[in-house]
């Protein structure tokens, strides 16, 4: 046990906890819509992740000629390269999303069977997507080429703003705020608030459920393609069981912050991401999984719809 | 498609005592010579291609049906939704692992032990968190399978990654001796305590223990309402899933010798609760079919080994999509009785 | 007669910025079948939500048979002798009708789980007198026949009186009925009328939420009126239908006559 380190490197741990807690932001965000509309843990969630960061491999080594080694790029040719993988890791990850929705859960929803059918079916999903991704990769880990130079552009009280770091504080800020919006300020967005408030008012006004439900997948599967991306830029390696780990913290900390609420999922996913960073190095980074799951039972024994989840009413009896 | 839960209890209804006792018997003899299956000419089929018959009739497939029923009490019976529920089944294997290694206890000895201190965790987990509802429950129960994988993986007291080496098997008893040229004798056992917990359940479903989880899993707000109380319920119902999960593994650890923490990994929890939701939640011969065929499937199919888990994938989300309620759905017990007033 | 079993003091229940409950002091006597009414939304639900624990009251208090129940847990206050039916009723759909009333009844039963395990001769006991109990209660309702079904499989009239036979399995000295003449005709809102006087009469007390008049009128010993979250009137049925504030209340909501 070090506790020195929260001291010394406070600044330090508290930038690379917050860009590690913005990655798992966009994730928890797929979890957090899901749950929203459908009251249901998408289990595949995980698994859209890794279809993510497998689309981020293919695409950044077919856009720079199959090169693993090929330099760092530069300029306009580096943004629109990156741009470019960025979007075919969301449209990837947010195809996956809609076809899990279709594959796993409309059927099910449609006979109003109960949950637990629809969550061993959506493990199932999850299953199958990353058993697949073992056999097409021989179970080996995957790299993507290094095409940004990860050159530092400052120093703040310690703490080094590395290119690849702010990358992920802008994209990942710039992301939650355009889903904000859209759910806040759009006709589809709002239609999605109401059946998260409740499915059978939104019905009575007319809102198409299955479309809302799909949009729902699609857009918190560009969300989480948004974080395969980020995650491949800074981590540069994934295999097929990248999810489940990544997935887990995702979903902790949309519980954290209070599930089904965005803003929930936003704070709730930095702290996660802090307390996360904190605890590897003051413990040692193989009890970091510990460090969380008892500050969530904490969290949730005080405050049990999460640090930032409105009071939910209790069920009218 | 034929309804086997009506087809299964029609023809149970149909028998007098001496008829069910019969054939309960022939049942159990049945079971008793399955180990023999693999070297009986016509029904040599049934042979595992990789893993030993034997072997694989005690794990997964014994092993799979026995914690299957035991996550059943909490998942079925009262539905609170564990997501960590290998986390029983390795408290209970490393309780063997290390008692029978570093002092003179034998595995009938351990096994209460065992037994114990996985109910023991299971309150200390309970407690705090079955108060919370659904999901939350789910998350937290599969943080605490997660935990208990770290903790088994980063300590000294469990040997950390290689695990524990040399678990001596159970002492004999009487003729029946437990080593690895005679797998059936763990079968045996494996049978015995299945035996035990289905006997467990089925007392306990007709009882209040049953009605208040039943009340629990239906409506708990009315369920408190109506004077259950539904902490102490769950709690119990929890604890209990989790002792048979601990017994299984005390059996599990003294059967293969050798753990090490990659056994007990998030897997073997859905793969659990797959088995159960896959067979018939809530229903004891669902749960028993669906260990079976989650278990054995795979293991003679061996062969297909890279695409066996993607094929297993599939087909939960099909059965799922087809069959929500598993192979052999909960009972209801209504049908029954209103054709037995017909008759009358 | 007018011996107090459950008096609320005072008691305010916000929720958010509405207040279904504001200051309301009401008090239930002994042995009477005492009406609570008032137009949709004015709070009488919410009353039976504060007093079974359901909702933590804002301020105030809840005394049942001399001692405050306010913050005890929702089952503890059952097993005290206060058992309530829902305004949309909730039965355990996949129970018998007889396991619905046998789960209520075992709230006094002393064997829990251990002994039902292995089981003790009390464990059987309990359980055959749970069982007899559940019978008669639903004997006494009229729906003994319906034992053996499922709780959803029941007409919805004979759904309404499980409920009540469930909330008398708990042998609640208070029972608290919201609307169990909700979506009845005419004949089974006077068959249900003499249920609840046989109630009242087999010694139990009966807090009763309902919206028809002539129901109300006629078997109510005493009618509290409630208007948005206040009480205005609390008298015989005689001088309650007379109030003029009453009558405004009723006349300056919409209608009600279900
Ligand atoms: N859980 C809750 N959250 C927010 N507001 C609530 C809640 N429960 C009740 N209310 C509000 O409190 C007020 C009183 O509701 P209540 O259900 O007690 O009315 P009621 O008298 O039973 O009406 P009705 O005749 O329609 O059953 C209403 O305005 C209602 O919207
Ligand atoms: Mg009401």
């Amino acid at each position: 046990m070090n506790f020195s380190v929260l001291t010394s490197q406070f600044w330090s741990l508290m930038l690379s906890g917050i860009s590690l807690g913005l990655i798992y932001v966009l994730i928890a965000l797929g979890y957090t819509m899901v749950y929203g509309v459908l009251r249901l843990i998408n289990f595949a969630n995980s698994e859209i992740f890794m279809v993510g960061t497998f689309a981020v491999v293919f695409a950044e080594t077919g856009l720079t000629g199959n090169a693993l080694d090929s330099e760092p790029l530069k300029g306009i040719q580096l943004i629109l390269t990156l741009g470019l993988a960025m979007l075919i890791a969301m449209a990837a990850s947010g195809f996956t999303a809609v076809m899990v929705e279709i594959l796993a859960y409309r059927r099910l929803r449609a006979r109003g069977s109960n949950r637990l059918a629809s969550l061993i079916s959506a493990i199932g999903m999850s299953i199958a997507l990353s058993e697949a991704a073992s056999v097409l990769t021989h179970a080996r880990p995957q790299s993507n080429p290094r095409l940004l130079e990860k050159t530092s552009l400052g120093e703040i009280a310690g703490a080094n703003f590395r290119v690849d770091t702010v990358l992920v504080l802008v994209a990942a800020i710039v992301m939650f705020l355009l889903l904000d919006r859209f759910v806040n300020k759009t006709r589809v967005g709002i239609a999605i608030r109401a059946v998260s408030m409740s499915e059978e008012n939104a019905k009575l006004m007319g809102v198409n459920l299955n479309r809302v439900i799909s949009v729902t997948f699609l857009v918190g599967g560009i969300m989480t393609g948004a974080a395969a991306f980020l995650f491949m830029t800074v981590y540069e390696t994934t295999k097929f069981n990248v999810g489940f780990s990544l997935g887990l913290a995702a979903f902790t900390a949309a519980v954290l912050g209070g599930i089904g609420n965005l803003r929930g999922a936003f704070w709730g996913g930095i702290t996660l991401g802090i307390l996360e960073t904190m605890s590897a190095a003051v413990l040692g980074s193989q009890w970091k999984a510990v460090t969380v799951f008892v500050v969530l039972v904490l969290v949730l024994l005080v405050r049990p719809n999460g640090l930032f989840g409105e009071a939910v009413q209790q069920a009218r009896a | 498609m034929i309804n086997l839960r009506d087809a299964g209890s029609n023809f149970w209804d149909k028998l007098n005592r001496v008829q069910r006792t019969t054939f309960i018997l022939v049942i159990l003899g049945f079971v008793l010579l399955v180990p023999y299956m693999d070297t009986f000419g016509p029904t040599s089929f049934v042979n595992t291609p990789i893993a030993s018959f034997r072997d694989a009739l005690v794990y997964p497939v014994g092993m799979f049906v026995l914690m299957g029923l035991g996550l059943n009490i909490v998942v079925g019976k009262s539905g609170l939704l564990d997501l960590g529920y290998v986390a029983f089944f390795a408290i209970g294997a490393y309780t063997q692992a290390i008692l029978s290694t570093t002092t003179s206890l034998n595995m009938w000895e351990i096994l209460p032990i065992g037994i114990g201190l996985a109910m023991l965790s299971g309150v200390l987990l309970g407690l705090p968190t079955l108060r919370l509802r659904g999901d939350y429950l789910a998350i937290v129960t599969l943080g605490f399978g997660e935990i208990t994988r770290i903790v088994v993986l980063n300590s000294n007291f469990t040997g950390g990654t290689n695990g524990i080496p040399n678990i001596p098997p159970p002492p004999k008893i009487g003729p029946i001796v437990f080593d690895i040229m005679n797998p059936q004798n763990y079968f045996y056992v494996v049978i015995l305590m299945i035996l035990l917990t289905i006997w467990m359940v089925r007392r306990l479903s007709i009882r209040r223990a049953g009605r208040a989880w039943e009340a629990i899993r239906q409506d708990e707000d009315v369920a408190m309402l109506m004077g259950v109380p539904t902490l102490r319920y769950k709690l119990w119902s929890f604890t209990i899933g989790g002792g048979v999960g601990g017994a299984a593994g005390v059996l599990f650890a003294s059967k293969v010798m050798v753990i090490a923490p990659g056994m007990f990994d998030f897997q073997v929890s859905i793969l659990i609760l797959a088995c159960v939701v896959f067979g018939g939640i809530g229903n004891i011969w669902g749960v028993v079919l669906g260990g079976v065929a989650l278990a054995y499937i795979p293991e003679r199919i061996r062969f297909l080994t890279e695409t066996r888990q993607l094929a297993f994938g599939l087909v939960l989300v099909i059965m799922m999509n087809f069959r929500p309620d598993g192979m052999l759905p909960r009972k209801k017990r209504e049908k029954i009785g209103e054709k037995k007033k017909e008759i009358k | 007669m007018s011996e107090k079993v459950l008096e609320l003091r005072n008691l305010t229940m916000q929720f958010g910025g509405v207040k279904a409950l504001d200051d309301v002091s009401i008090h239930v006597n002994k042995g009477e079948i005492c009406a609570l009414i008032g137009p949709n939304g004015a709070g009488k639900t919410t009353v039976f939500n504060v007093v079974t624990g359901v909702y933590a009251a804002t301020s105030g208090d809840i005394v049942f048979n001399g001692a405050s129940i306010l913050g005890k847990k929702r089952h503890l206050i059952t097993k005290l002798g206060l058992a309530r039916t829902f305004q949309n009723v909730r039965l355990f759909g996949d129970m018998t009708a007889l396991e619905n009333v046998i789960t209520a009844t075992d709230v006094h039963k002393k064997s829990g789980l251990v002994g039902g395990l292995f089981g003790t001769p009390r464990s059987r006991r309990e359980e055959r007198e749970s069982k007899e109990r559940a019978h008669e209660l639903l004997a006494f309702l009229g729906i003994d026949h319906r034992a053996d079904q499922l709780g959803k499989n029941l007409p919805y009239g004979d759904q309404r009186r499980l409920e009540i036979a469930r909330a008398l399995g708990t042998e609640p000295q208070v029972l608290l009925l919201d609307e169990p003449a909700a979506g009845f005709n005419p004949a089974e809102k006077t068959a249900l009328a003499n249920d609840i006087k046989k109630i009242r009469d087999a010694g139990y007390t009966v807090l009763l939420i309902e919206h028809d008049m002539s129901l109300i009128m006629g078997i109510s010993d005493r009618v509290i009126v409630l208007d948005f979250g206040k009480k205005i009137a609390d008298d015989i049925p005689s001088k309650v239908q007379n109030d003029p504030k009453v009558i405004e209340a009723y006349l300056g909501a919409p209608a009600d006559a279900s």
